[in-house]
């Protein structure tokens, strides 16, 4: 077991150093950052003094270098538009997109879970047809589309809620619902389909033969065994709404990781986009690793297999 | 909030109160506008377009775009700097005088200047903020001094090596050099304290700062111009554009930057709200970088001449911008000092086509790509169709913004047509320089007779003199039809009801609200 962990975190750090070699030198291959903190017609002595103020002018293995060290240290560098330690900003928006991805997560599972064992009971019904279609506008409808209607009504025309920013728990309702709405759709769909395929099972049917009630059948026999794929879903989505949530934090002005990252790409901030995906990066792996060391503890044919 | 005005309860005075009245009284004599002020009182919110950097607080950090300057006209002063109706205002520095041979600045500093904590603004700050100073132009900046010299505390002598006649331009308008921080305190709390608490001798003092997200300033009663009257102010980032004008609408900000196209039209529409366009100083043109090319069309003067008078700026700017661009015919801010204004642009399609008949290309011809920062396509999109309309036909090359500057500044485009613009500080030299002269970082060929008057201007230290140089280069810009200037943009912005004095266009070309300190709200 012992062995089976250490191989487990060789395999994390290596693959957190080629993450970190990837995103290092393609970050660089989207531009030059001196041209978007200067006006078009600056002197080239300013450019020149932004690239070695930045350290830009130095060889790229230098720079990769002087990067790992300092990651190695605790520090992610300066950010080149901020011009604040990238760690620190890292942290302070992390916590708002954790906040905004929980209430969007148990939004979603509150909506999807029920709506998709509604149309897989009434399956061919009205209750089917009309999760299909729910399922199919939170598919194709735009979250910054839903977002910006959710502003006009429930902001500019109503008046209940505040349009942008964070701060009070009303703030976090429309950011949630936006971005819930579309990871709903997909929780519907995949609670329907797995509710089908063990309502169809050989246990079920012996269930419903014994005479058991259909509330016992679905409750207490289906759904557990039919939410166990929308549970591993619900995990990687709930990865996925922390670290790119970019549309969503940017029409509700939500400060969290996504628009963080996003606004590291488009400034060219390359400490930023580095440490940014260094930390995501580092965040999935450890989920991983944790997954991995739970499946060998629970499944002791997985450590012997490794 | 009761002012001491307003008297309270507490009618007895003891002797230490009214020792103090009666100093504060000999104190007000010198700044009569602050003695009669009422207390600051209330909030103003702003959604603000772009995220707020921890860098603009720090005036040594000043790159060369105008953004910081909405933070650092709140939070910090310079000696001499822009203000409504003057282009080189005293501010820290009550008055200044140069030696004639143009090699000695001597200022005085404004008494009863401070700064937040209470200390006053010296000579030591000034000399140590210009020498702390690493923003854009700093090696310049640099490079001319000599030394500076601080006899008194209310005294700088700035000794250069050499003549510099841009160097007031440079230390009041085009760089952060003249923005004064204390030097003790800096020293105190290092470089990344001071970005994180900044103290500075601006209307409004530092509370709290979420870089990206929110900057929380308020009102500081010891600005030496007048106490500020609006207490406190924030500035949120709310990078989408119609969730900023939401927030206006909803009383949530009560002024919004940056609101474009048919949001402003509806901005406009919305009663309660108003419409505050603001004039850039940052020009849009075409540029034929063929032209030196005899073997292009574009090398005869009527070509060039035909796609001046084919651009319906007037037309593009009420499509695109409410009509609220300024069209002044030239790739020179009118803002800026040594500018000469042209005759005005004209629209002329029938006269475009007859130039293009009389140079030979009576049924046109494919002039190639038209190249442009993405997101200025929808301007390209109308010029493109503009051109077409007398002959020139082009194709849309929209290229995302770093990549085309990196394209332009690197000569990348030499055939077709540029779509470009420049909102860098500086005057008409300095813009000449870079885009016109040989050499010139965005010039992609020249005549030697616009580069026979640049040294000529460099050297000149008597101002009306170098006025005339730089307006003949300007002159001969305009009529070799180098460029199509189209305008200088509209910046859009919306304030709400509550806002009575929003100090937005006070001060020609800056984009955003200053003076802070004349910002009010209606009662």
């Amino acid at each position: 077991m012992k062995q089976y962990i250490v191989r487990r975190i060789g395999y994390c750090l290596l693959s957190l150093f080629l993450l970190s070699l990837t995103i290092f030198f393609f970050v660089r291959v989207t531009g030059d950052p001196a041209t978007l903190l200067v006006e078009p017609g600056a002197s080239p002595d300013d450019i020149a003094a932004i690239h070695h103020q930045f350290g830009l002018d130095r060889p790229l293995l230098v720079q990769y270098g002087l990067f790992m060290a300092s990651v190695l240290t605790g520090d992610l560098g300066q950010s080149f538009y901020y011009r604040t330690s990238v760690f620190e900003l890292y942290w302070s928006r992390l916590p708002y997109s954790v906040m905004l991805a929980t209430a969007a997560m148990a939004f979603s599972l509150l909506l999807g879970i029920p709506s998709g064992i509604l149309a897989a009971v009434r399956v061919g019904r009205f209750w089917d047809s009309a999760g299909k279609v729910f399922a199919l506008l939170g598919l194709s409808l735009p979250s910054f589309w839903v977002g910006l209607v959710l502003i006009l009504v429930f902001s500019v025309y109503l008046g209940w809620l505040p349009s942008s920013g964070s701060g009070t728990p009303l703030h976090l309702i429309m950011p949630a619902f936006a971005l819930g709405w579309y990871f709903a759709a997909s929780h519907m769909r995949l609670t329907r389909s797995s509710m089908l395929e063990v309502l169809g099972s050989e246990y079920v049917k012996l269930a419903r033969l014994k005479g058991l009630p259909q509330a016992l059948v679905i409750g207490k026999h289906a759904f557990k065994n039919a939410l166990i794929p929308v549970l591993t879903l619900a995990g990687i989505n709930f990865v996925i709404m922390i670290s790119v949530a970019v549309v969503v934090e940017t029409v509700f002005a939500w400060p969290g990781v996504g628009r963080l990252l996003y606004e590291g790409v488009a400034f060219r901030d390359f400490p930023v986009v580095q440490g940014t995906v260094l930390m995501l990066g580092a965040m999935t792996v450890t989920v991983n690793l944790i997954v991995d060391i739970l499946y060998a503890v629970i499944d002791p044919r997985i450590r012997l297999a490794s | 909030m009761e002012s001491p005005a307003s008297g309270g309860t507490n009618t007895k005075l003891t002797r230490r109160e009214v020792l103090a009245a009666a100093a504060a009284a000999s104190l007000a004599a010198g700044a009569p506008r602050a003695a009669f002020a009422a207390a600051p009182a209330g909030q103003l919110t702003y959604g603000v377009h772009v995220s707020l950097a921890a860098g603009w607080l720090d005036p040594a950090e000043t790159q060369g775009i105008i953004t910081p300057f909405m933070v650092l006209y709140a939070l910090h002063d310079a000696m001499v700097k822009p203000m409504p109706g003057k282009a080189e205002a005293p501010c820290l520095a009550e008055s200044w005088s140069s030696s004639a041979d143009g090699l000695t600045h001597d200022f005085v500093i404004r008494k009863g200047a401070k700064f937040h904590n209470g200390e006053p603004v010296t000579a030591e700050d000034v000399k140590f903020s210009y020498e702390r100073y690493r923003g854009t132009s700093h090696e310049l900046m640099k490079e001319n001094l000599g030394s500076i010299e601080t006899p008194d505390p209310q005294h700088v002598r700035f000794k250069l090596k050499k003549a510099w006649p841009d160097f007031l331009n440079f230390y009041s308008n085009a760089s952060g050099a003249g923005w004064i921080v204390p030097k003790k305190y800096v020293e105190k709390v290092g470089e990344d304290g001071f970005k994180q608490a900044p103290i500075g001798a601006g209307p409004y003092k530092f509370v709290s700062f979420n870089p990206g997200v929110e900057l929380v300033l308020e009102a500081f009663e010891g600005y030496w111009r007048k106490p500020p009257s609006v207490k406190r102010l924030v500035m949120k980032v709310i990078p989408d554009e119609a969730t900023r004008l939401a927030a206006l609408t909803r009383g949530e900000v009560d002024l919004a930057y940056s609101i474009r196209g048919e949001l402003a039209e509806e901005l406009q529409k919305t009663p309660g709200l108003t419409l505050k366009p603001v004039v850039l100083q940052a020009p849009n043109w075409l540029y034929f970088p063929e032209q030196w090319d005899p073997k292009s069309p574009w090398h005869d003067l009527r070509v060039r001449q035909a796609a001046n008078l084919a651009i319906d700026r007037e037309g593009m700017s009420q499509a695109l911008f409410l009509g609220y661009c300024k069209i002044t015919n030239s790739i020179v801010p009118y803002t800026f000092d040594l500018f000469w204004q042209p005759p005005a642009a004209v629209y002329d399609p029938a006269k475009a086509k007859k130039l293009m008949a009389e140079a030979g290309f009576a049924n046109g011809f494919d002039a190639g790509m038209l190249y442009c920062d993405s997101s200025y396509s929808n301007m390209a999109e109308i010029a493109l169709n503009n051109l077409g309309e007398v002959g020139i036909r082009a194709k849309l090359e929209p290229i995302e913004r770093a990549g085309f500057y990196a394209g332009y500044s690197n000569k990348k485009y030499t055939k077709g047509i540029i779509q470009g613009a420049s909102g860098a500080f500086g005057n008409a030299a300095t813009r000449l320089a870079a885009f016109v002269v040989k050499g010139g970082a965005f010039a992609y060929g020249n005549y030697p007779e616009i580069d026979a008057l640049y040294p000529q201007q460099a050297d000149e230290l008597d101002h009306d003199k170098r006025a005339s140089i730089l307006g003949k280069m300007q002159q001969l810009v305009h009529e070799k039809a180098i460029y199509a200037p189209i305008w200088q943009l509209g910046f859009l912005n919306g304030v709400g009801p509550r806002v009575g004095e929003s100090s937005f266009d006070r001060i020609p070309g800056f984009a955003y609200t200053a003076p802070f300190e004349d910002l009010t709200i209606k009662s």
